[in-house]
């Protein structure tokens, strides 16, 4: 357990940590704002059937589903180079060899690192989803849209399982990120492969829906879609994603086997940087 | 040592020389009573052989100065030692028991410095070592404030190591290795980036923990530094072990006379003295002009000086007594890097015919 809250005290002393979530609330407060700003007097768009309405995201209680979008959505992409970020760094700086010179396990002190980091991002989607909310009330009393579906109670009773959901879909891209930043024992070059696999996996999507709709970030934003709702990330995969349920498990295996990976290879490793 | 005695000093590149008795009792008697020691330890990267059958024998106690041209393999073995890489083959020993993969907790009682010092560098000196204290051995928290004290950062353990000198991410870095009160401390190059006052406060520091029983092996290319601190010495080149034992046993045997004479009187000189010596005992300096070295008991100091003026060359300058730097060259061949080595410059480059001239003949 002292590993444990060691890697939560440095993550939370660490400014990636906040500069990362600082990001994400930052832009995701401006876009709500924005759009509350804007909205004011109009209707809903009809023109193209495509083109979501921007004042859904200041309507509850469908802003809840929005605003979880944009947190799971691009809040993977973050989580994915923020796990890449801490994993690379305890290679690049050394400070994984130093714990293992004092003799510490590798695998429980990165099995730590990891748990800590899902926590903190665990923390960080919680909070952007709150300050996400508050901004939207805020957005809607800008617009003069009506809060009054702020306490919807299906969707509020529905509310923390999404979340929940979204948390595993969030730590599943961090550990990719964890894990590729571990075999590249580079922080930088964990973060650079990072973001091209996110970015590769989404455009590969547009030629090989079929296989691309497994692969792990596909999988985890179609484990978001809820029933009735569209909960989904950045890139869903359009109509050949995964069911939900399906994703899920799928989501798992990703997790635990990018985990595995980057316990094994830290395991083998010669430390010789 | 659960291996076989190894036979430690082994006869290395250009080793002269007898081993002393001193030696070959240590280090070919049984590993009781050794801190550390290894035997035929190998290890390999790709074609290239680091280690090659390296066998040490740290007796418990002392300061054991590790030294080697670069690439010859002590950063291998401290590597080893550490459990960051593990050999292909041979025995470690620590503190009297075997060292294999997975005996990770023999570390508990190892404190290492590892090459460069490694931090957080968004965190205080403090948080620092308090974060590095929650992996390994149990440390109690007042002890971390006794090393900041120890190595005199206690007035800017707060702020962030990014903001520090390489000399205070050094002190830092010795700390942590001394974090779990170690009964063998492991430290590959400790006084990088020190200035003077901590070089000489860091061996004040590794002297005492010796003296307290404890056995401090440092990893060095600062042989002057080497030669005020260590008690024993073991000399590696191309990851084996060419002379291992006491500091000043194997300095008895490295005598050396320098004499200074005029410049152009210096072949003259080599001709006197070489009815007397060995042409390979005669060395002129390539650094200071009309220094020649004689590799001889210092004490023969005053017939060289009388032999000199018997042809008409007169000394202007002496210095006699043993060398640690000749020591080491003579064993590892003046080079033998893997890294490469830097090598004379061209006569052509500087204008000097004689220009990395050594060796008289």
């Amino acid at each position: 357990m002292r590993l444990f809250f060691s890697g939560l005290r440095k993550l939370v002393r660490r400014p990636a940590t906040w500069t990362t979530v600082g990001i994400l609330i930052g832009l995701l407060v401006l876009i709500v704002l924005a759009v509350g700003a804007g909205v004011n007097g109009r209707t809903l768009r009809s023109g193209n059937a495509n083109a979501v309405d921007p004042k859904l995201l200041v309507t509850f209680p469908g802003a809840y589903d929005r605003i979880l979008q944009f947190t799971t959505g691009l809040g993977g992409l973050f989580a994915l180079a923020y796990g890449a970020a801490i994993a690379g760094s305890e290679w690049s700086w050394g400070t994984f060899k130093s714990a293992v010179a004092r003799g510490e396990s590798r695998v429980r002190y990165m099995t730590a690192s990891y748990v800590s980091i899902a926590v903190m991002i665990g923390f960080g989607i919680l909070l952007t989803f709150v300050v996400g909310v508050v901004a939207a009330i805020v957005g809607a009393n800008l617009g003069g849209v009506s809060t009054g579906g702020l306490g919807d109670s299906a969707t509020l009773n529905d509310l923390p399982l999404r979340l929940l959901k979204g948390w595993l879909a969030v730590i599943e891209e961090g550990a990719l990120g964890f894990a590729i930043a571990t075999l590249a024992r580079s922080q930088l070059a964990g973060i650079g492969a990072g973001i091209a696999f996110y970015f590769g996996e989404g455009f590969a999507a547009i030629f090989l829906p079929d296989i691309v709709k497994y692969l792990p970030f596909s999988v985890a934003n179609a484990s978001l879609v809820v029933a009735g709702s569209n909960t989904a990330g950045m890139f869903a995969g359009g109509a050949s994603a995964l069911p939900a349920d399906q994703a899920e498990v799928l989501v798992a295996v990703w997790l635990v086997g990018a985990l595995l990976v980057a316990l094994l290879f830290s395991d083998r490793a010669e430390i010789t940087g | 040592m659960s291996g076989s005695p190894g036979t430690g000093t082994t006869g290395g590149t250009g080793a002269a020389g007898a081993v002393s008795p001193a030696i070959t009792a240590r280090v070919t008697g049984p590993a009781d009573g050794l801190a550390l020691a290894t035997r035929g330890l190998i290890k390999s990267y790709g074609s290239r052989r680091a280690l090659d059958g390296l066998d040490l024998s740290v007796p418990t106690g002392v300061v054991y100065g590790f030294l080697g041209p670069n690439g010859a393999g002590k950063t291998t073995t401290m590597r080893v030692l550490t459990g960051l890489i593990h050999a292909d083959g041979g025995t470690v020993e620590m503190l009297g028991r075997p060292f294999k993969r997975g005996d990770r907790h023999r570390l508990f009682e190892v404190g290492a410095l590892v090459e460069s010092p490694t931090f957080y560098p968004y965190l205080s000196a403090r948080a620092n070592l308090r974060e590095l204290s929650a992996s390994g051995a149990h440390v109690a928290p007042r002890r971390i404030e006794e090393l900041l004290d120890l190595v005199g950062l206690c007035d800017r353990a707060n702020d962030k190591v990014q903001g520090y000198s390489m000399g205070m991410k050094q002190r830092l870095g010795i700390a942590g290795a001394l974090l779990s009160d170690p009964k063998l401390l492991l430290l590959d190059e400790p006084a990088n980036g020190l200035d003077p006052a901590g070089i000489v406060a860091m061996r004040d520091t590794l002297k005492a923990l010796a003296d307290q029983g404890k056995t401090v092996f440092v990893s060095s290319h600062l042989l002057a530094e080497i030669q005020v601190m260590a008690d024993v010495v073991g000399i590696i080149a191309s990851g084996k072990l060419v002379r291992e034992g006491p500091l000043k046993d194997l300095l008895a045997m490295q005598g050396v006379v320098k004499v200074r004479v005029q410049p152009n009187r210096v072949d003259a000189a080599i001709v006197t003295l070489g009815t007397e010596f060995p042409a390979e005992r005669l060395t002129e300096s390539d650094r200071d002009e009309g220094w020649l070295s004689v590799r001889v008991a210092p004490d023969l100091a005053e017939a060289i000086s009388q032999k000199l003026a018997a042809a008409g060359i007169f000394v202007s300058g002496m210095e006699s007594g043993t060398d640690l730097e000749m020591l080491f060259l003579e064993l590892t061949g003046g080079q033998i890097s893997g890294e490469g080595n830097f090598v004379g410059l061209p006569a052509s480059a500087n204008g000097d015919a004689s220009a990395g001239k050594g060796t008289a003949a």
